[in-house]
């Protein structure tokens, strides 16, 4: 049971003071798979994601990061750096970018993070520092290819338009060689079409660089579409999980969306 | 191409091509310049500068710069030649019979060339009264130059030759050019030409009694040091020219972000015209400006150039710089046994420079570990405490530093390698100009480290901090280590100041180090522009001359103390009319941009909030 989960949270309890964010949750992430979690403004998901990335330290509980190499970490208690070096990637509600670089340096800082490089040899330009560069470099070209922002090589992020700060985003987590990518609201301020581009590029992340995705989302159509299981959080705490189609025949989800149990079209199951 | 009107706005290309332009005729002005003495080198320099001689090249390359403008407007498309139709000029017919043009053209052709030579040797030559007669103009063959003339034309035929013998503008050249022994002995030449060009006694120069061995140090042309480091430099830069050339391939390399939007020949050209002025211009200053460029510019250029680390590139406020300062000028005092305690033994100031370097980077690390986990306002207050903890230590620690009255006599510089007998021999108050070549010396390798380090990893990594440094996090890099690393590249280079401010003073006072150096130092950093090495230089230069220029020509009653007034005048307006400074790197121009528009902070000094998103 423990080498296929990626991602074992257990019973985990996250205080600010007197306020609980998040009480009891359990998750299990699959290796490979794409995982939703869904739930109303305020439920807990971003401190969920804060408290995987390291960081928040939840109180009680436990995290457990198992790696492809068969190592399984602790995660609570160890600084964000550290996390992501342990092989997991993220990205922001609000994308956080380096507005000042271009869209290639963003993917490249990624994509150097996991280097040895150092001052001396930066300084020095070293045999071993030009490899690495070439390395980075080919790196973040293929990168930018892989979420289709070659074009955009050398704008600078903060002229991006809203759908492609997301995509470079993602790239610049990916640069990182992440064995799991937690992405919080890929879609929050996109467009139908870009929507789609962008659930066709987190399949294609699940698929093609078997990286397993854990995702926070609003917009049900696209969870729905996207996601193999869901988890459904409200006030801190797990109250379903499932695939898509028992998600919408919840009825508790449905009356923590809704308040009552009329209107099942708020979670898609119009859509076909 | 429609019948636009012809739009009269340059951009940046266009103002590029003609300041090459311009500038190129300038070196050649300054180049082929009026004679000099061997006891003083282009000693009518002043008077020179007035001469139809220069202004002749300065016509010559308005003119140059204007006409190629023009032909690139029209090119592009932007503007139109009077001439509707495009008919075959001279030069293409001319090509056309380059092209296919046998040996007896080339006899020709070189005929040509050497006449050519001849002329423009004539007149470009040293002043002489009898400019054009048959006497001289034969007399230039004695000159080197007229060789490097007749090279020249005969290369600008050939590549007239070249360009119109290939259909789609392949050049053949000979396989051996590509080679890589001929472009590191080409660029070994090359170095060698420009230590002929840099030599300041000029009426030997391109003349075959010029390249002797013996003789006064001025005459040795072959025993100078210099040429044979400008040789050796040409070489370095060929064989990494050659390096490079195998490791990047094109692709990868318009992917640089570069300071400037200019091709690397025109950067290359800049950068040796600049080294150019560097080596040559002290030479014609009065000894106060000979003082002034090490003791008041360049010392704080230097400084400048270490807190721009710490400011510029990793965004955290320092305002405790000086302490560094003083810390690598007591090691040196310390090893040259001024102080009252005495070291196990002593060395000379050159030897203690890597001591102070290593002193200042450990108390840089010591100081960075615990303070840098603070953001902003905190961290300021803490190296602002750290610095006058440094100035009253100094003072106060009478049997250790000497206290308020002073070290004693530290030593000069003494170096005694075959072609440098740099040797002041405590006469700390001579020889300003060597100062200033030692500062020089020092300060373009410390300039090239420092370039590579912002484009490299380790740069964009301070980039990624400065802006966002949970996002930095989440991908893996550590806040504190870069942030302990940029302390301590920025606290060693200020050490080695200290060293070299040491030895030129001779004597140390505690008031050397005051926050008001801190402060200035600072000052300059914001002004030249923050995270931009070369704006950082033309800031402390800028300020710094003006400084020393108001001290004869104020207006009102100026003392040194006043300095710091007009610092900070100069702050208000620089904040008023241009906050990013007189030439932001591109990055934190960007940065301010988005800051203004309410996209992100400009520095990392301004905290972001806790860091999670809500």
């Amino acid at each position: 049971m423990t080498n296929d989960l990626i991602f074992d949270v257990a019973n985990v309890t996250l205080r600010f003071g007197g306020v609980t964010s998040l009480s009891g949750v359990n998750l299990q992430h699959r290796r490979g798979e794409i995982l939703a979690v869904i739930g109303p403004n305020g439920a807990g998901k971003t401190s969920l994601f804060n408290s995987l990335t390291g960081v928040y330290s939840p109180q009680e509980g436990s995290i457990t990061f198992n790696s492809a190499s068969g190592a399984s970490t602790s995660v609570i208690g160890v600084p964000p750096h550290k996390v992501a070096r342990l092989g997991i990637g993220r990205t922001f509600q609000a994308s956080r970018l380096f507005n000042a670089l271009s869209t290639f340096e963003n993917i490249k800082v990624g994509v150097e993070a996991r280097q040895k490089t150092g001052p001396i040899g930066a300084m020095l330009t070293l045999p071993r520092t030009r490899r690495e560069e070439q390395h980075s470099d080919e790196k973040a070209l293929e990168l930018l290819e892989f979420v289709g922002l070659a074009h955009r090589l050398n704008t600078p992020a903060d002229s991006l338009p809203y759908g492609d700060r997301r995509r470079l985003e993602i790239a610049r987590a990916l640069g990182t060689n992440p064995e799991v990518l937690l992405l919080d609201e890929p879609a929050a301020g996109t467009n139908p079409s870009e929507k789609l581009q962008l659930a066709e590029l987190i399949r294609k992340i699940a698929r093609e660089k078997a990286v397993s995705v854990l995702l926070i989302e609003h917009d049900m159509r696209l969870v729905m579409s996207l996601a193999e299981r869901l988890y459904v959080l409200n006030f801190g705490s797990v109250i379903a999980e499932g695939t898509p189609d028992e998600i919408r025949s919840n009825n508790k989800v449905i009356d923590a969306y809704l308040g009552s149990s009329d209107a099942g079209s708020a979670l898609g199951s119009s859509d076909a | 191409m429609s019948s636009r009107e012809p739009r009269f706005s340059l951009n940046k290309e266009d103002v590029r091509l003609g300041a090459t332009c311009f500038a190129g005729a300038l070196l050649l002005a300054v180049m082929t310049g009026p004679a000099g003495t061997p006891e003083q080198p282009l000693g009518a320099a002043k008077q020179a500068i007035f001469s139809s001689h220069v202004f002749g090249f300065l016509v010559f390359g308005a003119l140059l710069a204007s006409l190629s403008v023009f032909r690139r407007k029209v090119r592009m498309g932007e503007w139109h030649s009077r001439r509707e139709t495009p008919r075959r000029s001279m030069r293409s017919v001319l090509g056309m019979r380059l092209a296919t043009m046998g040996a007896s053209w080339w006899l020709l052709a070189f005929v040509i060339a050497v006449l050519i030579a001849l002329l423009l040797a004539d007149y470009t030559g040293p002043y002489v009264a009898n400019k054009f007669s048959v006497a001289q103009l034969m007399g230039q063959f004695h000159n080197t130059r007229t060789y490097g003339y007749i090279v020249f034309v005969l290369w600008i035929v050939n590549s007239w030759r070249l360009r119109f013998s290939t259909r789609e503008h392949r050049v053949h050249l000979p396989a051996f050019v590509k080679s890589v022994w001929f472009r590191v002995v080409a660029s070994a030449l090359a170095g060698f030409g420009f230590a002929l060009c840099a030599d300041p006694w000029l009426p030997e120069r391109f003349s075959f009694s010029y390249f002797t061995f013996s003789g006064p140090s001025t005459h040795a042309f072959l025993s100078h040091l210099p040429t044979w480091l400008w040789s050796l430099g040409g070489l370095f830069l060929g064989a990494r020219a050659v390096l490079a050339d195998r490791k990047t391939s094109t692709k990868t390399n318009r992917l640089r972000a570069r300071q400037f939007g200019v091709s690397t020949n025109t950067r290359f050209a800049l950068y040796g015209v600049a080294l150019f002025v560097a080596f040559e211009a002290p030479k014609f200053m009065s000894p106060f400006w000979q003082l002034a460029i090490f003791q008041q510019i360049g010392i704080f250029c230097f400084l400048a150039i270490g807190l721009n680390i710490v400011v510029g590139f990793a965004g955290l406020l320092d305002l405790g710089y000086v302490a560094f300062y003083a810390l690598g000028a007591y090691v040196c005092a310390y090893f040259s046994g001024a102080l009252p305690i005495h070291p196990p033994f002593i060395l000379s100031p050159f030897l203690s420079i890597p001591f102070a370097i290593l002193v200042c980077m450990l108390s840089g690390v010591l100081l960075g570990l615990p303070t840098l986990r603070l953001r902003g306002d905190y961290l300021a207050i803490v190296t602002l405490g750290f610095g006058e903890i440094i100035y009253v230590l100094a003072t106060n620690l009478q049997s250790v530093t000497g206290g308020a009255n002073g070290t004693g006599i530290i030593p000069s510089f003494t170096m005694n390698v075959p072609g440098i007998h740099f040797a002041l021999n405590g006469q700390a108050l001579s020889g300003d100009l060597n100062f200033y070549y030692l500062l020089l010396v020092i300060m373009i390798p410390v300039l090239l480290l420092f370039t590579s380090l912002n484009n490299s990893r380790v740069g964009r990594s301070w980039a990624a901090i400065r802006e966002d440094e949970v996002a930095a996090a989440s991908l893996g890099i550590s806040g504190l280590k870069y942030k302990v690393m940029a302390f301590a590249i920025g606290a060693s280079t200020s050490g080695v100041a200290g060293v070299l401010i040491s030895v030129k003073s001779g004597v140390l006072f505690p008031s050397n180090f005051a926050l008001q150096v801190s402060i200035t130092v600072l000052v300059l950093v914001i002004f030249g522009g923050m995270g931009s090495i070369t704006g950082v230089l033309i800031g402390s230069a800028v300020i710094g001359w003006i400084l020393q220029f108001l001290l004869f020509h104020s207006f009102i009653d100026y003392q040194d103390a006043d300095k710091y007034m007009y610092i900070g005048a100069m702050l208000i307006l620089a904040m008023i009319f241009r906050p990013q400074g007189l030439w932001p790197s591109k990055r934190r121009e960007r940065e301010f941009h988005d800051a203004e528009g309410g996209l992100g902070s400009a520095d990392a000094m301004s905290a972001p909030s806790d860091g999670s998103a809500a």
